[in-house]
């Protein structure tokens, strides 16, 4: 039972609602600006170059925080 | 064109710790139907949506059903004769339980109802969930129903503490010993008799559905909500609109094994373990938060009137979009002592005319 990225609601500053589960969520802006990524359909790929160029890290960093990302999209529950 | 008032009788209308769910009932009605008689029906003289403003017009008290058909029907006959109603919606689960057994006196009366089979009835009881849930592949939690506190504890130790302990028709405690689990059977036995349900504990989030369902096996409408505050008696005193297709499949599911006829509501708890749903029991009736859809547009009393005036189960309501929430809010209702003093003895008044008959 997972929930769609695209079927959460969102607003400008990270409050998320969570239909499917009636779970709120506060996220914070980087995830925010991650979740907003996934929900406009770019890819893994896209993400991380977006990722390097908006907070000036090198591709490890960016991949490495991307993935820790991922790990807590799966925790609760949610697929992009 | 001038049009007759529906006269609609009612029952159920306190609203307290444990809210019963006839006063929601009416405000959902009054929002289509304005206009509307409604006759309440009460068990005390101090339930709480006789004095609400737009509740009832006339109030009337009955004999429990624990009384008999024959005292029941008859109250009902006096009532009628004195204000009378064509359509009767009876919102609690033991006024059910005796009505199913003869709705063709209510028909032959001429009270209109959109009550369930007797069967159906009798399959969504709380002792008998689990070969309705096994005949759907679906989850219950291990259950078992108790006539005596010695079976209770062996059933307790058996599924492991803590357990749920219920009332074969209301209320229900987490215990965690022998010594909680006797003394909460005690009160249950003494207030609403035999069986008690001994029940696993769930651990997760708590979700309800509420509908109409068709009587074919098909479902007029549905609203799923997660409980995001919980009293102490268990009832959901805050709760959010879910869209999940899962409980939205389980509850069609259900529906359609038991050709469930008239008002429900399917409560379920999220197993922590596994995610999946595990149906905790079928209510026969409308929750006491049937009015929270009906303030987003989705109306289900008035779907149940409408359905009864039109003999047309083809309506359909529609969806509840996820996000609407209700935080349930108590006040303070005026009443006078005029008012308890004549529905005391004599049984009866009329507060649209703000005097007693």
């Amino acid at each position: 039972m997972k929930t769609q990225l695209s079927d959460l609601l969102l607003n400008d500053r990270g409050f998320a609602f969570d239909p499917v589960r009636g779970e709120t969520y506060q996220l914070n802006t980087t995830g925010l600006v991650l979740v907003k990524m996934l929900q406009t359909g770019m890819t893994e790929a896209q993400i991380l170059e977006a990722m390097q160029e908006k907070y000036e890290v090198d591709e490890n960093t960016a991949r490495r925080d991307l993935e820790g990302f991922f790990d807590e999209l799966e925790t609760i529950g949610w697929k992009a | 064109m001038n049009q007759e008032p529906l006269r609609i009788a009612v029952s159920g209308l306190h609203r307290g710790d444990n809210p019963q769910p006839g006063a929601s009932i009416i405000r959902s009605i009054r929002r289509s139907y304005p206009n509307a008689f409604i006759v309440g029906l009460v068990y005390d003289a101090l339930e709480s949506g006789i004095y609400v403003e737009g509740g009832p017009d006339v109030v009337y008290t009955m004999p429990y059903p624990s009384a008999g058909a024959d005292l029941y029907l008859q109250r009902l006959e006096e009532i009628h004769a004195l204000s009378p109603f064509d359509y009767f919606l009876p919102t609690l689960d033991a006024e059910i339980e005796l009505l199913v057994y003869v709705e063709d006196r209510l028909t032959k009366n001429g009270w209109k109802t959109f009550l369930p089979e007797m069967e159906s009835l009798h399959r969504r009881a709380k002792n008998h969930l689990e070969s309705l849930v096994k005949a759907c592949e679906l989850k219950v939690p291990l259950t078992e129903a108790v006539y005596d506190t010695a079976t209770a504890v062996q059933a307790a130790r058996e599924f492991g503490y803590p357990v749920m302990v219920k009332g074969q028709y209301y209320d229900a405690k987490k215990v965690f010993n022998d010594h909680e689990l006797i003394a909460a059977m005690n009160k249950l036995l003494a207030e609403w008799g035999a069986p008690a349900i001994i029940q696993e504990c769930i651990s997760g989030g708590e979700f309800n559905a509420m509908g109409i369902g068709d009587g074919l096996g098909g479902i007029i409408g549905l609203c799923c909500i997660r409980k995001t505050i919980i009293s102490e008696k268990g009832k959901g005193s805050g709760a959010i609109t879910i869209h999940d297709s899962a409980l939205q499949a389980m509850c069609e599911k259900l529906i359609a094994a038991l050709k469930w006829r008239g008002p429900f509501e399917v409560e379920v708890m999220l197993d922590e373990a596994d995610q999946k749903y595990s149906l905790i029991e079928i209510n026969p009736r409308f929750p006491a938060w049937v009015d929270f859809p009906a303030q987003f547009g989705v109306n289900f009393a008035s779907a149940l009137i409408r359905i009864m005036i039109d003999d047309n189960i083809s309506i359909k309501l529609p969806p509840c979009p996820a996000g609407h929430f209700y935080v349930r809010h108590q006040i303070e209702v005026l009443g006078h002592i005029n008012q308890l003093a004549e529905l005391a003895t004599s049984a009866d008044f009329s507060s649209n005319k703000k005097q007693l008959i």
